[in-house]
């Protein structure tokens, strides 16, 4: 019987644990912007995750996973530079992106998983697209603090 | 060699994410809105710069009174973690839902503080065999289910308190690795590994639901200020969107 509660409480907290790190993390990405800053950055960088989301929540589009991951993929390292490098002055990503770039990571790896057990891979692909416009959404809001006006680039790198 | 090194990097790594969060509470005048979670850093601070450094010094890593020390100082600080719960449930509910809520999670705590009191005094002879793990283990998981319990709650409350969601979140995580791990030494009846893993999961946890923690009312201090400022650049259009022509996607 203490046998069996032991597998019990191993099984059920070890579960718990990976929930309440990935809620912490969808909490994070609860966060609420000004407004939608994450379609400039999208149309200036020519990113895919939208249409990625909008084809499988709008035509329910099958998912096609080669395509959907390198796309994704690509989004996100340039959305991981220019996090990095674009109005930043320290040059790195903050805890929370930091946090958040390892979530990316661990979903990935669900998606590869859920891949080849043809399970769930619709929702691992959405929630790499929420992690997406989270960060789209950070730049954009970073971008649109800043008051370039007239500046040149050497002007806005002096004023860092 | 390299696993003492580790060790030590992540209760420095605790140590730096308690004081840290205790600064930031205390010259931000948050103390007063984040009382119970001040307190429990406060414990948990002198658990582990005072009791157990002292037991550590004076009487040495292997000595009985040190694992004592350890075990019985772990059961008081999961207990605090309880009654900090408690002041979660109450920030969440409702007045009336509290009033329900107060007296079952008086009992409840009653409950366990007595059981508690009880099985230590009972098995106080041969507390560092079996049985300190198993008792942790129910204990840390029975703190686990009431946190998951009012998570579930804050989930169903519409426009719940975003702050008090992440605190809890960290709690959630300070229970379970615990659990989790005492729960393995158990199934594995002492196996060596378990007991190793048990000594990097606890601290790993603790450091986990610091971070939450901190995030949480960071992120909170951060909105507020942004709201109260009002940013005037916001009503600009912004460049990119301007040179782009700001077509929607």
């Amino acid at each position: 019987m203490h046998m069996f509660m032991g597998f019990v409480v191993l099984i059920f907290s070890t579960a718990l644990i990976m929930f309440y790190l990935q809620a912490a993390c969808q909490r994070i990405l609860r966060r609420e912007f000004g407004h939608e800053f994450f379609h400039s950055v999208v149309n200036a960088n020519r990113l895919e995750f939208p249409f990625v989301r909008k084809a499988l929540e709008e035509f329910n589009a099958p998912v096609d996973y080669e395509r959907f991951r390198m796309q994704l993929k690509c989004d996100f390292l340039a959305l991981t530079y220019l996090l990095k490098n674009a109005g930043n002055a320290k040059g790195r990503l903050s805890k929370e992106e930091r946090f958040l770039t390892w979530y990316f990571r661990v979903v990935v790896l669900k998606l590869i998983v859920a891949h080849w057990l043809r399970l769930g891979e619709r929702a691992a692909v959405l929630k790499l697209t929420s992690i997406l416009e989270y960060f789209a959404n950070v730049l954009g809001e970073r971008v649109d603090t800043i008051r370039f006006g007239d500046m040149t680039a050497s002007d806005y790198l002096m004023s860092l | 060699m390299l696993g003492n090194l580790l060790a030590s990097g992540v209760g420095y790594l605790v140590q730096i994410a308690e004081v840290g969060l205790l600064i930031y509470l205390l010259s931000h005048g948050l103390w007063k809105r984040h009382a119970g979670v001040l307190v429990y850093l406060l414990s948990l601070l002198a658990v582990d710069e005072v009791v157990r450094r002292y037991f550590f010094h004076t009487y040495g890593l292997d000595s009985l009174a040190y694992a004592y020390s350890y075990w019985l100082t772990d059961v008081l600080l999961a207990l605090e973690a309880f009654g900090l719960m408690c002041i979660f449930f109450r920030r969440a509910c409702a007045p009336q839902l509290w009033r329900v809520l107060r007296l079952s999670l008086i009992v409840v705590f009653v409950l366990i503080a007595a059981i508690s009191y009880f099985s230590l005094s009972h098995h106080k002879d041969n507390l560092l065999h079996d049985f300190i793990y198993e008792f942790e283990q129910n204990l840390f998981f029975s703190c686990l289910v009431l946190n998951t319990l009012l998570f579930v709650m804050l989930q169903r409350i519409e426009g719940a308190d975003q702050e008090l969601g992440l605190l809890v979140c960290g709690m959630g995580i300070g229970f379970a690795g615990p659990a989790a791990s005492l729960a393995l030494v158990h199934v594995t009846l002492g196996w060596p590994a378990a007991y190793s893993l048990l000594g990097y999961v606890m601290p790993v946890c603790t450091l986990g639901m610091l971070l939450v923690w901190l995030y949480a009312i960071t992120a909170r201090q951060r909105d507020e200020k942004g709201a109260t400022r009002g940013s005037p650049s916001r009503l600009r259009v912004p460049v990119l969107a301007g040179a782009h022509g700001a077509s929607e996607v």
